[in-house]
């Protein structure tokens, strides 16, 4: 095999913390893609990776199996909502987050802040940490670093990731965007120093700074100077321009050391992750994929296709032509459904099957569309998959986004040229 | 147990129906019996048994790709009028399903547009099941049924064309039944005599029509008396029994069968499904010790959406004096948050084995539709467990002292469960005016007004959790904020 070759001809490029080691096993030689192998507390998993997101610690309405024979080997929990539901003296009771779901494989949580911001509007930050009304009863309650980290220590998650003080990018007030970068520092050293379980739980620190790319700049040496397994981007896919999240990415992924696993948070778009993936980073999430399905989307080599429109009503073929998920495996091949797109037209936004098909097909897409990137990383031909992928996309090959052709035209690869 | 789908018989084209033993040693009298019901190409179905109750083509909540690896379950019962909607787009398009090509794992147009696995036995009827009370009667050559985009005639020559193409396993031909009367009352004795009369002619009509040879027909047994259709009960035994085109009964009332028994036994050499929607297993119990052979249990799903886990055997265990045991598990019970066993303790489906009641319980809670889907898996394992019971006792003939003492053991009535169900759609129920419930809802709205910010464009949370939030939550109380 390529990966096992090229591993054995260069030197070790890997590095170990007490939780996690990170192996890198190919470098694109064109742009800044690289192929690893992340070694977590429960198992390995092969980066670049999408993580689905199982919000309320069940993939909606698949079963652990049912995302398994995705491939998927590493997916989210939301520290806010199992913080609410089940609440962590059940979590402690049974065990942990793993034990609850039933997933033996990696579980991915993030800090609560984020859902505090995004979801409770009566959120304020202090020094203290988030400060915000119960949605319960309105009294103040208060997110502290040391109490995200009790969370994610009793739901147990291989990575947990630190309490920082989120600010959409587009936030106009300079003065803020630097307090909330620099308090997301402190924030760091208070979590890092209340995780209780640093052997067997991996603590990743977020960058943050805004669009301000020479304030990312500063704030991942302060971050990276704190060693933590893994580092995480932040605080973007929050409304800024295409543009500016290429440059925050690829400002980041140029100073952060090669050894250590990259996550940028929030993303799930096709284009978005390839991109991200030419720009040096290593791991998504995001909720679209399976937040879609349920709308009757499906994601496909060719685009997001809508199952409800009255065109697919008679359509026999698959839902994707070629994909390899349960639903469109050709007849014949083990595990085939033979699901049509008349079938999820008929049961589209009616019966919760429907839905369960799309998300076992955009799960799978999402997931393989990053096995194939690191395919072609470990076979350097990562830039001809780049222009076969939006090729597919645009098939005129004019009206590629110019984001991307920027983007991309910055780590060598030239989409426009055929 | 996962699922072959070898053909049983491939030289044989019929169906073939044998008791291997009944309750009873001789004579015709209706009784508790065990039979085999065999279809070429399907897995065969040793009976007394279910077959499960799909909606618009699919077992709720359950992929055909764990129907195939997690349930037992051989039969599954389709209702026409959940593929024949008129799209509101294109009003001229002809249902798809209707032109859905079929493969080697998909046999019929019915299986390759559902994605039923095709060791399932397929029986089509016209209606849902329990059907959604029409306000508008049958006429003399149609039924009223409802559709996803609202009441529709279906006629007699539209469902024997749907059937001839569709091809199911097992058809149930028209009934002339008063599907908007109201639960509990019998028709008037006119409109009972109308019933007959009109599902006498329907049938005529069905058998004089050229019919696939792959598809039986289960003939409808009318819920009136017997007196009232016994002309077209005797044209059953008399005209369609020996030409072999009846192959079974549908039956709306089991409670027929002894009077069967006495007026047309040739009948009960026919598998006997009923379409009675027993509530509990007692009643289950009772229409196999009249002679049901197979049921369809629409039951199973409303459990399941209930939030309830099946929790009962057949023979039952020991007595546990009073009071009885509970029939079901009400999952949403608090009391099971941290409970780490399994829904049930004897169970091996794979929800018993893969997870545990506080994760169902937190599923529930959060309205995760996973939660509906495990306890789908349960409550069809529980069912086929039930059933095989059943069987064994039939054959051991102890099966009257067994349902005595499953009578003495269990609660009379099924739980209703606290739990909130799955969102209702359209096509599940139709609000009647004038109704106690009139424009009532079952679940409550998903965002409540005095608990949403005052801004409208704050983004509703994906998972509605941020609805009915416990007193631990994220987070902790601001010390000395007076509350």
């Amino acid at each position: 095999m390529w990966a096992t070759a090229r591993r054995m001809a260069s030197t070790t490029r890997s590095a170990s913390s007490a939780a996690l080691t990170f192996e890198l096993v190919g470098k694109c030689s064109t742009t800044r893609a690289r192929a690893s192998i992340l070694t977590l507390p429960h198992g390995q998993v092969n980066l670049p990776i999408f993580m689905p997101v199982a919000t309320q610690a069940s993939l909606k309405g698949l079963t652990p199996e049912q995302l398994e024979a995705t491939g998927c080997r590493l997916c989210l929990n939301n520290t806010y909502h199992l913080g609410l539901k089940p609440g962590q003296e059940v979590l402690d009771a049974v065990g942990g987050a793993h034990k609850f779901q039933g997933w033996n494989h990696n579980l991915l949580t993030d800090s609560g802040g984020f859902q505090m911001v995004s979801l409770l509007k009566l959120a304020n930050v202090t020094e203290e940490g988030v400060r915000f009304l119960s949605p319960h009863d309105g009294s103040p309650m208060l997110l502290t670093p040391e109490h995200s980290m009790s969370l994610q220590n009793s739901i147990g998650s291989d990575i947990m990731m630190q309490l920082d003080d989120v600010l959409v990018t587009t936030h106009p007030d300079k003065a803020r965007m630097r307090e909330a970068m620099e308090r997301s520092v402190r924030w760091l050293d208070r979590c890092i120093a209340a995780h209780k379980y640093p052997e067997r739980q991996n603590l990743f620190c977020i960058i943050q700074g805004g669009l301000d790319l020479e304030m990312r700049r500063e704030c991942c040496r302060e971050m990276v100077a704190r060693d933590t397994p893994g580092i995480a981007i932040g605080g973007l896919s929050g409304g800024e321009a295409k543009d500016d999240f290429c440059k925050v990415v690829a400002t980041c992924t140029e100073q952060l050391p090669e050894l250590k696993p990259r996550y940028v948070m929030g993303i799930g778009y096709p284009e978005d992750l390839v991109v991200s993936v030419a720009l040096g980073a290593d791991m998504f999430d995001c909720v679209w994929p399976t937040r879609t399905a349920r709308f009757g989307n499906a994601i496909t080599k060719h685009g997001v296709l809508n199952m409800k429109r009255e065109m697919y009503a008679a359509d026999f073929g698959p839902i994707e032509e070629g994909c390899g998920c349960q639903c469109c495996r050709p007849a014949g091949q083990e595990g085939s459904l033979g699901i049509t797109r008349a079938f999820i037209h008929h049961n589209a936004a009616k019966e919760t099957v429907a839905a369960h098909l799309l998300t076992l097909h955009n799960v799978w897409y999402q997931l393989d569309l990053m096995r194939q990137a690191r395919e072609a990383i470990i076979a350097d031909q990562f830039p001809a998959f780049v222009k076969k992928f939006f090729a597919g996309l645009y098939p005129d090959g004019q009206s590629y986004p110019s984001w991307a052709v920027n983007a991309l035209r910055g780590v060598g690869i030239e989409l426009l040229e055929r | 147990m996962t699922v072959d789908t070898e053909p049983q018989e491939p030289e044989s084209t019929a169906m073939r129906f044998e008791v291997v033993s009944s309750a009873l040693k001789e004579g015709t009298a209706a009784a508790a019996r065990v039979g085999r019901l065999a279809l070429p190409g399907r897995r065969p179905i040793d009976t007394p048994n279910f077959i499960a109750v799909t909606s618009r083509g699919t077992l709720p909540h359950v992929t055909p790709d764990n129907i195939s690896k997690h349930l037992q379950v051989s039969g599954a019962y389709f209702s026409l009028e959940d593929f024949v909607e008129k799209s509101q787009q294109n009003l001229s398009r002809p249902p798809p399903i209707f032109s859905a090509p079929t493969s080697t794992n998909h046999p019929t147009p019915l299986y390759s547009f559902t994605g039923t696995p095709s060791h399932i036995t397929t029986i089509l009827a016209a209606r849902r099941l329990p059907a959604v009370p029409s306000p508008i009667g049958n006429s003399t050559k149609s039924i009223s049924v409802f559709t996803n985009t609202g009441f529709q005639n279906l006629s007699t020559t539209d469902y024997l064309s749907a059937a001839s193409t569709l091809e199911p396993d097992i058809t149930i031909p028209l009934a002339d039944l008063t599907n908007n009367s109201p639960p509990g009352t019998s028709p008037t004795s006119k409109r009972a005599l109308r019933m007959a009369e009109r599902t006498d002619e329907w049938i005529a009509d069905w058998f004089s029509s050229p019919l696939s040879t792959s598809t039986s027909t289960f003939a409808p047994v009318l819920p009136i008396p017997y007196p009232i259709q016994w002309e077209y009960l005797s044209r059953l035994a008399e005209d369609y029994i020996p030409s072999s085109q009846l192959s079974g009964l549908a039956v709306h009332d089991p409670d027929i069968i002894p009077d069967l028994a006495t007026h047309q036994p040739s009948l009960l050499s026919l598998p006997l499904l009923s379409l009675s929607n027993p509530s509990n297993p007692h009643l289950i119990l009772r229409h196999i010790a009249l002679g049901t052979d197979l049921f369809a249990l629409p039951l199973i799903n409303a459990v399941s959406d209930a939030g309830l886990a099946l929790n009962f055997t057949f023979p039952a265990p020991p007595s546990p004096g009073s009071p009885p045991l509970p029939l079901a598990v009400d999952l949403s019970l608090p009391s099971f948050s941290t409970s780490v066993t399994p829904l049930s303790e004897s169970c091996t489906c794979y929800a018993c084995k893969s997870h545990h009641k506080s994760y169902i319980h937190h599923l529930l809670q959060a309205r995760e539709m996973l939660g509906w889907t495990l306890l789908q898996i349960h409550n069809h394992a529980t069912m086929s467990a039930f059933f095989g019971g059943i069987q064994r006792s039939i054959k051991d003939a102890t099966f009257e002292d067994e349902r005595l003492s499953f009578s003495r053991v269990y609660d009379s009535e099924m739980p209703a469960g606290v739990g909130e169900r799955p969102r209702m759609r359209g096509y599940q129920y139709k609000s009647q005016g004038g109704e106690e419930n009139a424009g009532k809802k079952k679940n409550k709205p998903a965002w409540q007004k005095e608990l949403a910010v005052e801004d409208d464009k704050v983004e509703v949370p994906e998972t509605d959790g941020g609805r009915v939030l416990q007193e631990k939550g994220v987070g902790e109380v601001v010390k000395g904020s007076g509350r």
